[in-house]
Parts: C-alpha cells; sequence; structure tokens
C-alpha cells in the first residue's frame, strides 16, 4: 500500500510542480503585489495606492460595466442560439447534416488574431463589406469603430459568431445523450414538437445549459483578444474596454502591476460569485 | 630600422583591430511605420561607412513597440534590442521606472558638444538628473495635409483659412463641391490627436509645463474641445483609426487631415498616383490672430543596456541621428523634420517638392518651429490619456452638458490616477 | 396517414428554411477571408462589393513574408503546439491516473485545486505569472517560457481521471498480483485502453496552444520568437501593411485547423464536449 501510495505521489508531482511554480506562488506573489505601490522605484507597502484607488476608478466602473453587459446580453443570446442550433441539428429530418455542422462548428477552431483580422476589414467603416451592404438597402452606415454602442455591438457579433457554435457542441452531445423513450411517450400523447422542447427537453438539458453558461462566464471575465484587435484596444474611448483589457493596459502599458493585481483578483472574486451563483440558481429549481 | 618598424606597425594593427571590434556586429532596432521606413532609408549611407555591421530595423507599431519595450524592461532588459524608438511625450516614463534599463550615452560617445547641436527643449524629456538616455530624432510640427484638387474645385483658397471657423466654413464648401468626400478625419477610436493639437496650439495640455499639476480643465483645453465637437458635429471630421485614414487619403475620401510633419511621408509612400493633387497649409487657430503652431509626436533613440554591441549601435545612432547626412535623408525619403538645428538649414528644405506640387512644403512646415510651445509628457501620460479618451467619448455621446464639464471630470479623474493636484 | 407526412414535410422544408440562412452567415466570415486573401489591397478598400476570391494570394502571400517572416513564425507555432500537446497530454495522464486509481493522503485537496482552478480566469494569472517568468527566472524568449507555464491545465486532468475510473479496477490489480510495477501498468495497461481520451484531448490542447495569443505576445518580445498568432496580430493596425497579406496569414493559421476538425471531428467534439456529459 505504502508503494503503491509513492506511486501515486510519482505520478503527480511533475504536474503540481508545474502548479505551484508557475500557479500557485505567482498568485500568492501577487496577493503581495496588490498591497504595493509598484509605481515607485522600488515599490513600497500601500494600502491605498491599488484597493484604494479600485473602489473609486471610474475606469474600473466603465469596465465592470461593459463586461457586464456583455455578460446580460451576449451570454444569453449565444446560449440560446446554441440551442436552436443543437436541436435543430439533432432533428432525423435535416439532410446534408455534415455541411450544416461544419458551419457552425468550424468557428470554433479558427483563432482569435484571424477571426479579430477578417472581423475588422468586414466591419471597416468606409470600405468594409456590412456597410456596403447596410447601404445598398437604403440605410445609413454604421461607424462601428467610432461610435461605443455599435463598437460593443460588433464585439458582441464577433464573440457570438465564434463561440455559439462550441456551445452548441456541448449542447448537443447533452441532446444525444436524453434516451429516446422519453420522447415517445410524449409523441403517443400527441404533445407538440415545440411542448415537447420546453416541457422535456428544456428540463433535462438544464444541467448542461448551465455548465456552458459557467463557460461563458468565466470566458467573458477575461475577455480580452476581441476588444484589443477588433475594436482597437478598447476603443472608442474605453467603449469596449473590458475587465480583461483593464488588466493589461494598468499591467502592460502604465506598467502597474501592484494595481493590476487588484484588478486581478477582483476579476477572480466576480468570476467565482457568479459562477456560484449561477450553479445555487440552477440546483435550486431541481 | 627594424625596431623603428614594429612600433608605428604595432599601432596601425592595433587601431585596425580596434576599430575593427567597434565597427563590426549586427544591431536590431524596434520602431513603427513611416519612422522605421526613414531608418532603412539611412542604411544605405550608413553602411558604405560601415559595411560591417548589419543593422536590422523591426517595424513592430507604435502601441507594440512601447508596450513591449516596457514589458522587456519589467523583465530585467531580457528581449530587448540594441536600440529601441521612444517618443518623446512618453519618454519620461521609461527613465523614471527602469533607468537601469537603458545604457548612459555619454558613456559610449555622446558628448556635450554633440549634445549643443540639438535644441534644448528636445533634450529635457530624454535627460534625467544629468544622464542622457536618447538622442533627440524628429519633430512633429502640425501641418494641415490638403487635396489641392478638391480645395480648387469648391473655389476655397487654403490661405484665406485662419481660423477654425474659416475652416469649418470651407469646410462645407469643399464637401459639397465634392460629394463623398469629409473636410478632414480624427481618430475618436484610440487616439486624442485632435485634442493634443489644437490645445498645444493654445498653450494648453494634461499637464503643466513643470509636469507637477494637471492642467486639462484650463479655458484654453475647454475651448479645444468644444471647437472639436462643433466641427464632429457639422459632420466636417469623421471618426476614422490610423489605418482608416490612410485607406481613405488613398480613395480620395479625404479632402484634407491634419497631423504632424511626419504624415507627410505616409501620404506620399501610401498615395504615390495622387502626386500634384496634395498641399500643405498652417494649421487655423482659434481666434483671428491667435498662435498657428504646434508639435505632435516626435521621437527619440535610446539605447539598451543589456546591448552586447553598444558601440557599433551608438555608431548608427551617431550616423542616422546627430550627421546632416543621416537626418535630412529621412526627411527627404520619409518627411520626418530633423531636430538637428544643422539639418534644418539644409538646401532641400527650400527646395519645391514635385509630389506637394511643387510647393516648398518644407521651408512652409519648418517656418513654424521656433513658434512651437513644449507640451510636456510626464510618467503618466498613458494614464491620463485613456482618461481624456473616455471623456471625449462620453462628451461626444452627450454624456456631459458641457465642455468644461467633461473637461472638470477628466480633470478630477487624472488627478486618482496620478496623485497630482489639479490647477485652479 | 397523409396529413402526417405532410406534415412532416412541412416540418422538414421549415427546418432547412431557418438553418439555411443561418449556416449562411455563419460561414460568410471564413468565406471573406478566403475572398481577402486572393484580392489586391486596392480592390479590398474599393466601394465595390465583391463576393468571389480573385487571382493575388501568391503576390498577398509575398507581401505578408515581406512584412513579417511568417513562415519562421509558423515553423515556430507549429514546433511549440507539438512539444506542448506531448508534454501535457504525458502529465495531465499521469495525474489523471494518479487521482483516479490511488488513494492517498492530500488526494482531496489536489482535486479542490484543481476544480478551483477551472473557475479561474487566465487573465487573472496572467500578470504574476510574467513577473514570475521574465523577471525572477529570467526566461523572457525562451521556448520554456512558450511551452512550460501553460502545461498546466485543469480540464485536461479531469477528463483523463474520469477515462481512467471508468476501466475495469480488476484488469490492473491482476496485474499487481502477478507483481507488475505501477509504472509498467500504467504504461502498458492503461494507457493503450485511455487512447481515444487521449486523442480527444491532444487535439483541443494542440488547437488552444496553436491559437494561443496572449502569454506568447507578452513573454516573447523579440519578433525571432513570435508565433504565429502574435506575428500576425501585430500587423493588425501598422501602416504599410498588406491587408491582403494579413488576411493569407489568417488563412495560413486557420487551414490547417480546419482540415485536422474535418477529418478527426468526432474526437474533437468528444474533447469539447468532455466536461458536460458526465
Amino acid at each position: 500500500m505504502l508503494s503503491r501510495n509513492r506511486a501515486a505521489y510519482a505520478f503527480l508531482a511533475p504536474y503540481l510542480l508545474i502548479f505551484v511554480t508557475f500557479w500557485l506562488w505567482p498568485i500568492i506573489n501577487s496577493l503581495l503585489i496588490s498591497f504595493q505601490n509598484t509605481r515607485v522605484n522600488p515599490w513600497r507597502f500601500s494600502l491605498s495606492a491599488n484597493w484604494g484607488r479600485l473602489f473609486g476608478d471610474p475606469a474600473f466602473y466603465n469596465a465592470l460595466y461593459n463586461t457586464l453587459i456583455i455578460l446580460v446580453i451576449q451570454v444569453p443570446v449565444m446560449i440560446a442560439l446554441a440551442t436552436v442550433m443543437a436541436v435543430l441539428l439533432d432533428s432525423p429530418l435535416l439532410k446534408a447534416r455534415p455541411l450544416y455542422r461544419f458551419a457552425f462548428f468550424a468557428p470554433v477552431v479558427v483563432g482569435e488574431v484571424a477571426y479579430a483580422a477578417v472581423f475588422r476589414l468586414m466591419f471597416s467603416a468606409d470600405f468594409g463589406i456590412i456597410n456596403k451592404l447596410i447601404t445598398s438597402v437604403g440605410l445609413s452606415p454604421v461607424s462601428w469603430f467610432d461610435n461605443a454602442n455599435a463598437a460593443m455591438a460588433l464585439v458582441i457579433i464577433a464573440i457570438t459568431w465564434r463561440w455559439a457554435g462550441y456551445n452548441a457542441i456541448i449542447l448537443l452531445a447533452g441532446l444525444q445523450s436524453i434516451p429516446d423513450d422519453v420522447y415517445e411517450a410524449a409523441t403517443l400523447d400527441r404533445v407538440s414538437k415545440f411542448q415537447q422542447f420546453l416541457h422535456i427537453t428544456l428540463p433535462l438539458l438544464k444541467p448542461i445549459i448551465s455548465f456552458c453558461v459557467v463557460l461563458s462566464v468565466i470566458g467573458t471575465m477575461q475577455l480580452f483578444t476581441e476588444p484589443f484587435l477588433i475594436t482597437n484596444r478598447g476603443g472608442p474611448g474605453g467603449g469596449t474596454e473590458t475587465l480583461g483589457l483593464l488588466l493589461y493596459r494598468q499591467g502592460f502599458t502604465s506598467l502597474n502591476f501592484g494595481y493590476a493585481s487588484a484588478i486581478a483578483y477582483t476579476i477572480a472574486g466576480l468570476a467565482v460569485a457568479i459562477s456560484l451563483l449561477n450553479l445555487m440558481l440552477g440546483g435550486e429549481k431541481k | 630600422m627594424r625596431f623603428k618598424l614594429a612600433g608605428p606597425a604595432a599601432a596601425v594593427v592595433l587601431l585596425a583591430s580596434s576599430a575593427a571590434f567597434a565597427e563590426s556586429g549586427q544591431i536590431t532596432i524596434w520602431s513603427w511605420n513611416v519612422a522605421a521606413s526613414s531608418l532603412k532609408a539611412t542604411l544605405e549611407g550608413f553602411n558604405k561607412k560601415y559595411p560591417d555591421i548589419k543593422v536590422t530595423v523591426e517595424d513592430l507599431g507604435n502601441d507594440q513597440v512601447y508596450d513591449k519595450t516596457l514589458a522587456a524592461c519589467a523583465a530585467g532588459g531580457e528581449g530587448l534590442p540594441d536600440i529601441v524608438s521612444v517618443e518623446n511625450f512618453e519618454a519620461e516614463v521609461f527613465w523614471n521606472r527602469f533607468p537601469e534599463c537603458f545604457a548612459d550615452l555619454s558613456e559610449v560617445g555622446y558628448t556635450p558638444e554633440i549634445q549643443a547641436l540639438f535644441p534644448e527643449f528636445k533634450r529635457t524629456e530624454l535627460e534625467l538628473n544629468g544622464v542622457p538616455y536618447a538622442v533627440p530624432w524628429d519633430s512633429g510640427p502640425v501641418a494641415v495635409f490638403y487635396r489641392r484638387d478638391f480645395y480648387e474645385k469648391a473655389g476655397v483658397d487654403p490661405a484665406s483659412i485662419k481660423t477654425w471657423d474659416d475652416f469649418i466654413a470651407a469646410g462645407k464648401k469643399v464637401m459639397a463641391a465634392n460629394p463623398g468626400t469629409v473636410m478632414a478625419q480624427a481618430d475618436f477610436n484610440g487616439d486624442s490627436e485632435w485634442f493634443r493639437m489644437i490645445s498645444n496650439e493654445q498653450s494648453c495640455g494634461y499637464f503643466s509645463t513643470d509636469g507637477q499639476s494637471i492642467t486639462i480643465n484650463q479655458p484654453a483645453c475647454v475651448a479645444t474641445l468644444e471647437k472639436i465637437k462643433e466641427m464632429k458635429d457639422a459632420g466636417l471630421i469623421t471618426a476614422a483609426i490610423w489605418d482608416e485614414k490612410i485607406q481613405s487619403n488613398t480613395a480620395g475620401k479625404a479632402a484634407s487631415q491634419m497631423y504632424g510633419a511626419w504624415f507627410e511621408g505616409s501620404i506620399r509612400s501610401n498615395s504615390p498616383n495622387l502626386a500634384g493633387k496634395w498641399g500643405v497649409f498652417r494649421m487655423p487657430s482659434l481666434t483671428a490672430d491667435g498662435p498657428r503652431a504646434a508639435n505632435l509626436g516626435g521621437s527619440s533613440l535610446a539605447l539598451s543596456a543589456a546591448s552586447e554591441n553598444k558601440e557599433a549601435a551608438w555608431k548608427f545612432i551617431e550616423y542616422a541621428l546627430t550627421t546632416n547626412e543621416g537626418q535630412v535623408t529621412m526627411l527627404k525619403a520619409f518627411g520626418l523634420v530633423p531636430s538637428l538645428l544643422s539639418a534644418v538649414q539644409d538646401p532641400f528644405v527650400k527646395e519645391p517638392q514635385p509630389y506637394w506640387g511643387g510647393q516648398a512644403v518644407w521651408s512652409d512646415i519648418l517656418v513654424t518651429l521656433p513658434q512651437i510651445v513644449p507640451s510636456r509628457g510626464t510618467a503618466f501620460q498613458s494614464d491620463a490619456d485613456a482618461i481624456y479618451q473616455a471623456t471625449q467619448t462620453k462628451y461626444f455621446a452627450g454624456g456631459y452638458p458641457n465642455a468644461k464639464a467633461a473637461l472638470d471630470d477628466a480633470a478630477k479623474q487624472i488627478a486618482t490616477a496620478t496623485g497630482l493636484p489639479v490647477t485652479q | 396517414m397523409k396529413s402526417k407526412s405532410r406534415s412532416l414535410l412541412v416540418q422538414k422544408i421549415a427546418l432547412h428554411m431557418v438553418l439555411t440562412p443561418l449556416a449562411i452567415v455563419w460561414l460568410f466570415p471564413l468565406w471573406m477571408m478566403v475572398v481577402f486573401s486572393t484580392m489586391p489591397d486596392h480592390g479590398i478598400f474599393s466601394p465595390e462589393i465583391v463576393l468571389w476570391p480573385s487571382a493575388e494570394f501568391a503576390a498577398n502571400f509575398r507581401n505578408l513574408q515581406a512584412d513579417t517572416n511568417f513562415i519562421r513564425a509558423m515553423s515556430i507555432s507549429i514546433t511549440v503546439a507539438i512539444i506542448y500537446t506531448t508534454l501535457s497530454v504525458m502529465l495531465t495522464s499521469m495525474a489523471g491516473w494518479a487521482l483516479a486509481r490511488y488513494r492517498f493522503a492530500g488526494r482531496a485537496i489536489v482535486v479542490a485545486i484543481i476544480l478551483g482552478t477551472i473557475t479561474l480566469p487566465f487573465a487573472v494569472v496572467v500578470i504574476p505569472q510574467f513577473i514570475m517568468v521574465a523577471r525572477e527566472f529570467r526566461l523572457a524568449n525562451t521556448w520554456i517560457a512558450l511551452i512550460v507555464p501553460p502545461l498546466f491545465n485543469s480540464l485536461g486532468v479531469l477528463f483523463m481521471r474520469q477515462a481512467f475510473s471508468m476501466m475495469p479496477g480488476e484488469l490492473f490489480d491482476a496485474a499487481r498480483v502477478e507483481g507488475v510495477r505501477e509504472w509498467r501498468i500504467f504504461l502498458h495497461i492503461a494507457l493503450p485502453l485511455a487512447r481515444p481520451t487521449m486523442a480527444a484531448l491532444a487535439i483541443i490542447l494542440f488547437l488552444s496552444s496553436w491559437n494561443n495569443y496572449l502569454w506568447p505576445l507578452l513573454i516573447n518580445s523579440r519578433p525571432n520568437m513570435m508565433t504565429a498568432p502574435v506575428a500576425l496580430g501585430t500587423l493588425i493596425g501598422l501602416t504599410r501593411v498588406s491587408w491582403g497579406g494579413i488576411m493569407v496569414g489568417a488563412v495560413l493559421l486557420t487551414a490547417p485547423v480546419l482540415v485536422v476538425f474535418v477529418f478527426l471531428q468526432r474526437h474533437f467534439i468528444a474533447g469539447i464536449s468532455a466536461g458536460a456529459v458526465k
């Protein structure tokens, strides 16, 4: 038994070594740094330099607001869309299924930089294909990069395109794990397809939807690349600056590691809190 | 006989070897856009003098050079190239935070005699506690670049545009006569260049000249922001990020652009087929007889303390920045206005430029140099600029009753972020 | 009976009428990526609507290669992704094996940590990790910095643990009775059985390494150590840059993983949906 335990530690050791060196230690270290004024040379302990500043900083509230907007608008829209995709892809009536699957799942493998570049070109104000299409039907073009609301819409469109298929994959796997006999009874009772979806599929799918929501929340809390590359570093004037971007700006543009660490801990706290809330709400109705 | 020869021969050998030591090797430079291109333009002349020094100029884009230099300094200088380009208004961030990251140039050959070749105001931001960290490179005297054909079609004489109100009146005519064009463009997405140009013209800025207090809500700054909004609301300036401006120039959508003189090179090299159609005039003022000179941009070159080839790197800086040959090459090729006092006197400056319809653009632009009020960037530049941009966006969207309220709020936020007092 | 088949037909048509436009919208950006990559810049920035490829792909590729050494960046990315995937599959399999098949002191704590880090956004770790790797270890611009820190992968461990715990225990006990050593049991009995799971995990890990942007952007500042996404990201926003070339880069980044996706779809989907369906 003892030698077996020793074997277990040996199997775990390399993985844990990396965890301790590159994650645990830095995370603890960053808590210490968040209590230091890192804009002076050498760094000095200060409670107010970072934590004191954070809760009075409009830039923080702006980033928090933007992140919450994405959380409240983009996440539900995307999950709903992904559910629709999954349910329709699961339909036995569907022809050319592989083609549809390819269409919806392909964005999942596309790198953030590649699709950011494409979206930037497609939505370019003067020469973008989207504005050309909008004007060709007689509407006025949208200045996607310079109007804060339009820029936010652009970020939301981009993320939804990239991630809806990802969630659809997870939901589809969940749908396929629902046994057919559950529906058979309903079909005999002449319950409509929509009623079936509402009263059978959705409740059974709930834990999986909940899982997708948690993943999306974590993703949104650290959203960085899209507003960094598509809307030009969170522009216009911070209109799409997310918490992840604020962290980058404070960490690597203002080079204020202490303040960035305080922001990082706040993001982590929020992510954990929202995930727990979601799990609690999901669990209650069971 | 033999002994007599030995001495000089040994000396020659020694000299040759030390010269070979200093004048060979590989150096790398980080820079951006036309600045990078202009450094590349000096290589031909440089390699005639120093054939064994191989210089690689890497164009990473302005933001990336700044971010990466800071990150590399935070990593103890690991990963820095031999030479980095540093924009003057951000320069103090580097020396204040990471003095150990950059070489003291007085130790590699930047003598007081060479320092004296540059104007005093260009050097203040580049030297800290008597240590020179970077050599002045170019300045960005502001000018309005305009399409001659568009203005002519509207019957607008650029010489008559003296105030921003004149500019607005002219803009309405130009846009009416040339459907599908805009009078000018501003980067309302990720920059603050119009505010920085006009406020600098009006002797205002984010910080006071000594860098000790916040002045962004002073009356001249408020008037600047009001005028920008007026022009934006009138549809005269539309929003365009940097690459969109270039694309608009090429596609003939912009009737004019206002920028530092270095934009000359961007227009000329990106739109070669528009030769003869562009011209230049001085930036208008807020008042009839007000000042009409400002500066935007302007950079310097610094040497990394971790460079293993400091001597070769210094040779390049010396050639490119402290000789007329190097500086005028960059002016000719990409419109970088020399900081080197003697280079500004070069005969080339007075020559009419074929691309610009025969206008002697450089003497027209450089005449404003002595009138420019220096504007001070501080170690808090990036914080202040981000706050200004957020305020500007909110103000344009109707988030403040007026420009004064907007800039009062910006001043308050900058004070929170920096700990500096707001000038009353 | 007739009316039923008619209603089925109506349903079928409705289904395709909803899905087809949606699929077209979804494929549109990918299609435009290909179209842009074949267009000259003056075509991209012209007032016309162009929806069909031209013939400038090769010229755009040459422009891209002139703007940044993209072939070098691609080879760095491929090397990093292969080494990372191999190491990560090894490490997570070992850890997953230990957690699935042994009861030892501290096991509950390790599982709690791994579960806890799943909800931790990477952004939270990036600053301290950067300080640690760059400042303390002086590892900026090295292969180690690119590969090693991301090796800690919680989902991978949970995925492997699940695979190992679903295997029948008698198999391993029988081997132990015969005196086979623990590491041989792992290597010769357990791992071969876990092959499909490892394949799914490997694809996901390869993809995450291939597309990783933030960490390589921060930790490697030297252009000769840039991965392909970082090299491409650096071009966005430059002035004298060929957008057609950028699009060629986007196509080159995307095409290989799309091919992998098409041919290994089953493993791929298994990898993504692993977390949800227990």
